[in-house]
């Protein structure tokens, strides 16, 4: 391997890779739906009245195993966001699940008669990350208010709280 | 086999090319939904993922095109290399911290990080490799090369 010929590959590889960061990061200025240069982390809801609030804009947040707790006294809508073959262990309480996202976002529009009320969307633990995947797809459908619960099926189960199998 | 080889290479470079070109398309047009899966393997501090979900799928995309028309063939094989070699640390890494998540690398959409996802990029990986050695460089328009060459 002469030296001229590592160069080439070194120069071949630079060239690549600074076409693709200036591509990507002006497709990114001109996009009409430009995502943000450092992604921003959810909000943490801190009071358990946000539960039922209404909002002007959409938002995705956060909340805690507490805050689970006291939007599922409140009666909120949970969504499980598991894949199907770990739901037969079991569910919390009234939480609804559905592979389609098309006949969920159907499902959640008719149980709360509309897109405004919130609810809430969970996975298996802290890392499973499909409950924030479905919250945004959700959005896309237009709703408005979501929250995501990040301790999930994991924290819910480990504080003793209650769960309902379906059969 | 000899004389089949060049032939070879050039089917393995149209095959990985239009793998990255694929994998590419959705991410180019989706860069929010990359950046969450790359979020979820919990290994990008900062927030820095939006960038990389900006950057790396255009990447993809050109080295693709690369190495179909042959363009840049030695950089975009090292590129592929080096871009799967990462990625299979990445699914690893996943599963053995027990990441229940989507891979956000594949050719279908909504697929989880297994051992399976590993062994297809290992599979790439050995094509980006044998396009790397390939002896003749043949159908390539830049670095120029003939047919006789």
């Amino acid at each position: 391997m002469s030296s001229i010929s590592v160069l080439n590959y070194k120069k071949q590889i630079s060239f690549y890779i600074v076409a693709s960061l200036l591509v990507g990061l002006i497709s990114n200025v001109i996009r009409t739906d430009a995502i943000p240069w450092i992604s921003p982390p959810l909000k943490v809801v801190e009071n358990a009245d946000d539960a039922l609030l209404i909002l002007s804009d959409p938002q995705i947040r956060e909340i805690n195993l507490d805050m689970a707790k006291s939007f599922h006294e409140k009666g909120l809508l949970f969504v499980d966001a598991r894949a199907e073959e770990y739901l037969a262990e079991g569910m919390i309480p009234g939480a609804i699940a559905n592979d389609d996202v098309g006949m969920l976002s159907e499902q959640i529009e008719y149980l709360l008669s509309g897109v405004e009320k919130g609810f809430v969307i969970y996975c298996s633990d802290d890392d499973c990350g499909s409950s924030e995947e479905l919250a945004y797809e959700l959005q896309d459908f237009g709703f408005m208010n979501i929250f995501v619960f990040t301790g999930g099926w994991k924290s819910w189960t480990e504080a003793g709280l209650d769960t309902e199998v379906h059969e | 086999m000899n004389k089949l080889q060049p032939y070879l290479i050039i089917l393995i470079r149209i095959l990985l090319g239009a793998i990255f070109i694929y994998a590419s398309y959705d991410k180019i047009l989706d860069p929010g939904k990359f950046a969450r899966d790359i979020a979820n393997y919990h290994i990008v501090p900062f927030g820095l993922e939006n960038i990389i979900a900006l950057i790396i799928p255009w990447l993809e995309l050109l080295i693709g095109i690369g190495l179909i028309i042959g363009v840049m063939v030695d950089g975009a094989a090292l590129i592929s290399g080096g871009l799967l070699a990462l990625f299979i640390v990445l699914i690893a890494q996943a599963i053995l911290r027990g990441f229940d998540i989507e891979c956000g690398c594949a050719l279908k959409e909504g697929q989880l990080v297994g051992w399976d996802k590993i062994l297809e990029n290992l599979v790439f990986l050995g094509a980006s490799f044998l396009v790397w050695q390939r002896q003749k460089k043949l159908l390539e328009i830049f670095p120029k090369t003939t047919l006789s060459d």
